[in-house]
């Protein structure tokens, strides 16, 4: 199962899904532009602490981490 | 007999196990602990070992190299460090939305890590000092 991991005051929601269900995919992929399109930014996890944005949908990313826009402090 | 002592006296590795268990549970139960759990998940192994012992761990940018200090906190907790590893300007940004500590501090590695200049857009600079660095600072 596939993953989005979004971080929030609750610490993070998690959403897992199919990635080989095609239905589970078009929903997977409808979140993620929402997100985007809110500002968040996407990331996958690479593992040994590596991490890479991307900017489209990876169906393929076994999890990936959403955090809100950043700003200064 | 030795039925009788299991019971008594489980094994070490259990009695470590269930209360391994029960710390997990208690960090789960809470935004805190579920942010910090998934930071510590996210962490390489070297920074993983730097948080637990110093209270920070450190990151490399992804377009200057330099390297940054996230210390435990939600804001004015990164700085630059040099070669030598003394502190030089600090950096305050974080996701907007009141997140907890640990989703703050993963989002700060995220953002170095991959799109440095990004998060230097829109960071507040600061000069450090000594306070916003402590280890016993109230965090936030």
């Amino acid at each position: 199962m596939a993953a989005h991991v979004v971080m929030d005051r609750s610490g993070d929601t998690r959403h897992t899904f199919d990635s080989n269900d095609r239905a589970e995919i078009a929903l997977a992929e409808k979140r993620f532009m929402e997100l985007t399109g809110a500002g968040f930014t996407a990331a996958v996890r690479l593992g040994a602490g590596e991490c890479r944005v991307i900017k489209s949908f990876d169906p393929t990313a076994e999890e990936t981490l959403f955090y809100p826009r950043l700003v200064g402090g | 007999m030795f039925g009788v002592r299991s019971v008594l006296w489980p094994d070490l590795s259990r009695v470590r196990a269930i209360r391994a268990l029960f710390i997990r549970h208690g960090a789960e139960s809470t935004p805190e602990g579920r942010s910090l759990l998934l930071l510590q998940k996210c962490l390489s192994p070297l920074q993983r070992e730097q948080l637990g012992k110093k209270g920070y761990f450190e990151v490399l940018g992804s377009d200057t190299k330099t390297r940054f200090r996230i210390h435990a906190g939600a804001s004015v907790n990164v700085c630059e460090v040099d070669e030598r590893g003394r502190r030089q300007d600090g950096l305050c940004f974080m996701p907007i939305g009141a997140l907890p500590i640990g989703d703050v501090m993963l989002a700060q590695k995220i953002a170095l890590e991959t799109c440095e200049s990004e998060a230097r857009a829109v960071a507040r600079r600061f000069k450090p000092n000594g306070f916003y660095f402590r280890q016993t600072r109230p965090l936030g």
